[in-house]
């Protein structure tokens, strides 16, 4: 094309040309301040309107500017990635506009004043955008996206985050320095996601509304143009046959939902209908699979049968009643019946296509969808082993296969021996035993149980005295109730005192052995981190346990560590001053 | 109310091993075998008058065999009338508390006369005690009217020493009484049992020796008769720290590490080439040897 002034090139896309007044029209340059030099221009759009100043508009590679008339400069300009979405005026008005939406939330409005095509440019100007958009929204917003889930779905995550950054102990940046490196190998491996299937209830869920006289309303989401057209290819085909053609969509899919064939009962009234054809092809399809049957030897469908003879008296086995017999509404029920079952199958087959059209080369089964991949499936061998694990029992077989190996004990009572020495403390001789045994006996002879003998009160008292806590058979027990006595939120905190601290620790840590400048200064930079956290975070919460009379020293090991830090950094400093002198 | 369904049933198994009783009796005659039972006896009468439907039972741990000293297996509750020997309560008490006590006493006199001791047999069967007291504690369970529910207990009063050919007994009655949920408490009068640590630890008992025998009564009411229940609502002994260390094969010390053969899992303190209870050979690496280096013999020319 014509090269432009200040280095400029316009190349592709095109110029829209004012007709009426049969010149080129004013293309104003951008000045270079504003662009630089290797920024294509894809459209360029006189006579847009922008907070009542007259002006044009430009769509670059990157970014789209406006520049108001008579000057060279944008006053105008946003990046493609900035920008949210855009939105257009409704037809009827008699303004036609354009409107940037950007992330921030700010909007932008460009309104087309050309007399004659207005409505084209706004219009061409939508559809560049259209596709320049999503290019540019995945990229940036990608990242966002991904810290954002990641600190929805990891509480402990989230928590980290709040105590550090937001109370800015380290920035952000540090804090997804390491994590962000995790993130992109993670989104390669969920880039093979599964494909998402179909609701059947797709065709059910276009809520028709009403619209207030006598009209219906259906709100068609491009999901459920998707459904439809997975799950029906032949209206797919018809779609590409007329669109955009003979019918544009909108009408083709006002006759579509006025068609017969979108209707419950499909009663074929002519051959006017565009998808009159549709219900033929329909009908064929699902004889077809009818006739194809299951190919599953292990079942019998056609056994099958709902003609009972009464309640609880089981099945009729007479012939099957042919259609004559059947009643008018038999008939229509019949009718819905089928159209569920077709509807049905063809929901399943949409899976199952995928996987067919993949194999297309190999495969001749393809043809009718649904039952082509459950033939694959009873291969002969399959077959075999689902009526071997019916047949065979294992337990019920005879043991085979070779005996293990016998334990050969030849100690085996060491085991009954408990952790007790082998000889008795005490030694009595059989002397002592005879004599014990008739002193008891002597005792006992003359027992006669004194009940309100059994205790003095002295006695009782000091037993009492070593029972009570601090006595002497109450000692160690106020140790094992230290959770018991520091309350929860205290504990609440601790834990988190703790994962922030291991987490400025590992940043800290990690940097030894310190071998380049960057690790110097991190090094450094986790020093003073460190230290803040100390201030900021550890002392208050020391102060808080000493007003709660809590004296269990909780954060003594928290402190530990922090001071092995210190340590560690003081002798790296020390070093390296004198490494330096 | 719930506490009218639920029953509780104590089961007292006292150590009475002639042996020990009679040294103690010539050492400190003012515990004796007659004072201890006494305190028994009042624990017991403390532990049915507590609630109307608690239920007893006393087991007499011998050197020769476990007696039941109560209930009777010729006495049901209740039958009181044909006995001519007690004929009502002396002294007011409540009449089956009275007939407990009466027949307690009669029934330990009678265990201790026909004390034989034999040979070696000086250690308590304690083992086969508990036994006893779980099968008991299993048929009272079985007796029990629909939608009735009973939580057991057993108070082990131990005096003699342990005995390490008991141990395997004693571990699975430990575990049996573990898996139906029975506590199993221990008041120690004499020398401190790792057994009956364990088994407090395990079945979630109170494992207590006793400072003062004296004041055994004044113990066993304290802290062995509220039931698990109320012990949690109490401030009571904190629980002993138990040595579960393992004991070698070879020497029956106590080890932290060792080494376990892998075919019969037998336990050693030192490493020998051969487990010398299932006889297998195992090889150790040894750091390897420098082999010296052969000299060359210079062909002599």
């Amino acid at each position: 094309m014509f090269p432009g002034r200040s280095g400029l090139k316009v190349t592709g896309g095109w110029v829209l040309m004012d007709e009426e007044k049969g010149e080129v029209g004013n293309l104003v340059w951008a000045g270079t301040a504003m662009a630089t030099s290797s920024e294509e221009v894809l459209l360029v759009v006189k006579r847009v309107r922008q907070k009542k100043q007259d002006g044009a508009l430009y769509l670059m590679a990157e970014r789209v500017a406006w520049a108001p008339e008579g000057k060279d400069r944008f006053s105008v300009s946003h990046l493609y990635a900035d920008i949210r979405c855009q939105k257009i005026s409704p037809d009827g008005k008699s303004k036609i506009q354009l409107q940037l939406v950007l992330h921030t939330g700010e909007t932008t409005n460009f309104h087309f004043t050309s007399e004659s095509s207005a409505m084209k440019d706004r219009d061409a100007a939508k559809d560049l955008l259209q596709q320049l958009l999503p290019k540019f929204k995945r990229k940036a917003n990608k990242e966002l996206e991904e810290k954002n889930r990641m600190l929805q779905e990891d509480p402990l995550l989230f928590q980290l985050y709040k105590d550090l950054v937001v109370s800015q102990v380290i920035s952000a940046e540090e804090f997804w320095a390491n994590r962000v490196s995790m993130n992109s190998v993670d989104h390669s491996l969920t880039n093979s996601k599964q494909e998402v299937g179909i609701s059947a209830a797709f065709l059910a869920d276009v809520r028709p509304q009403t619209d207030g006289c006598n009209g219906l309303r259906y709100n068609l989401t491009s999901d459920i143009i998707e459904s439809i057209f997975r799950t029906y290819p032949a209206v797919k085909q018809k779609y590409g046959e007329n669109v955009p053609h003979n019918l544009t969509e909108k009408e083709f899919w006002t006759r579509f939902f006025q068609s017969h064939y979108f209707h419950r009962d499909r009663i074929s009234t002519g051959s006017q209908d565009l998808f009159a054809e549709c219900g033929k092809l329909d009908e064929q399809g699902l004889k077809s699979m009818v006739g194809q049957g299951v190919r599953n030897s292990m079942v019998d469908l056609t056994s099958l049968e709902d003609k009972s003879l009464d309640e609880g008296y089981g099945i009729s086995s007479g012939p099957s009643t042919s259609s004559h017999n059947k009643t008018l509404k038999e008939n229509s029920n019949a009718a819905i019946i089928k159209r569920f079952n077709h509807h049905s199958a063809m929901v399943l087959a949409t899976g199952l296509r995928k996987q067919d059209a993949q194999n297309e080369q190999n495969g001749e089964t393809s043809s009718t969808d649904g039952n082509s991949k459950d033939s694959d499936f009873f291969q002969p061998s399959v077959k075999k082993v689902k009526l071997q694990e019916a047949i065979e029992y294992a337990d019920l077989e005879q043991e085979n296969g070779r005996k293990p190996v016998a334990l050969n004990l030849k100690k085996s009572d060491r085991y009954s021996h408990g952790p007790t020495p082998v000889q008795c403390q005490q030694y009595a001789t059989s002397q002592d035993i005879i004599n014990s045994v008739n002193c008891i006996r002597h005792e006992i002879a003359d027992y006669t149980p004194r009940l309100t003998q059994v205790l003095s009160s002295s006695t009782a008292s000091t037993a009492i005295a070593a029972l009570s806590p601090g006595g002497v058979l109450m000692q160690g027990g106020t140790q094992q109730a230290i959770n018991q006595m520091v309350p929860n939120d205290t504990q609440c905190e601790l834990k988190h005192l703790y994962v922030a601290a291991g987490e400025l620790l590992r940043h800290f840590w990690s940097c030894f052995p310190v071998n380049t400048p960057f690790l110097e200064e991190k090094v450094v930079k986790m020093r003073s981190n460190l230290e803040r956290f100390q201030v900021t975070k550890l002392c208050p919460f020391q102060e808080k346990m000493q007003r709660q009379y809590l004296s269990t020293n909780l954060t003594g090991h928290l402190e530990e560590m922090l001071q092995t830090a210190y340590n560690k950094f003081h002798a790296w400093q020390t070093r390296r001053m004198l490494r330096k002198t | 109310m719930a506490s009218d369904d639920e029953l509780s049933l104590l089961v007292i198994v006292v150590d009475v091993n002639p042996i020990w009783w009679g040294q103690q009796a010539q050492r400190e005659p003012e515990f004796t075998l007659s004072k201890c039972m006494d305190a028994v006896m009042v624990m017991s009468n403390a532990h049915l008058v507590m609630t109307r439907s608690n239920k007893l039972a006393i087991i007499a741990s011998h050197c020769r065999e476990s007696h039941f000293l109560y209930p009777n297996k010729h006495w049901k509750a209740g039958d009181f009338a044909g006995d001519e020997s007690s004929c009502g309560s002396r002294d007011g008490k409540y009449e089956l508390l009275t007939v407990g006590n009466d027949l307690i006493s009669e029934e330990i006199k009678n265990l201790m006369e026909r004390t034989e001791v034999r040979g070696q047999q000086t250690e308590t069967l304690l083992a086969g005690s508990l036994a006893k007291a779980l099968c008991y504690i299993h048929r009272v369970t079985k007796e029990l009217e629909a939608g009735q529910e009973m939580k057991s207990r057993i108070l082990v009063i131990k005096a003699a020493d342990d005995s390490a050919l008991q141990y395997m007994n004693f571990m699975n009655v430990i575990f049996a009484a573990q898996k139906q949920s029975i506590l199993i408490d221990a008041c120690v009068l004499d020398a401190d049992s790792g057994l009956l640590q364990q088994a407090c630890d395990i079945t979630g008992g109170l494992y207590l020796k006793v400072p003062q025998k004296i004041a055994l009564g004044q113990y066993l009411l304290w802290v062995f008769l509220p039931d698990s229940d109320q012990r949690s609502q109490l401030v009571l002994p904190p629980p002993v720290h138990v040595d579960y260390r393992a004991a070698c094969f070879c020497h029956r010390n106590l080890i932290e590490i060792g080494y376990v053969c892998s075919v019969c899992l037998s336990i050693f303190c030192n490493f020998s080439p051969i487990c010398t209870t299932c006889e297998t050979a195992f090889k150790i690496a040894l750091p390897h040897a420098m082999k010296a280096k052969k000299k060359k013999l210079k062909p002599t020319t």
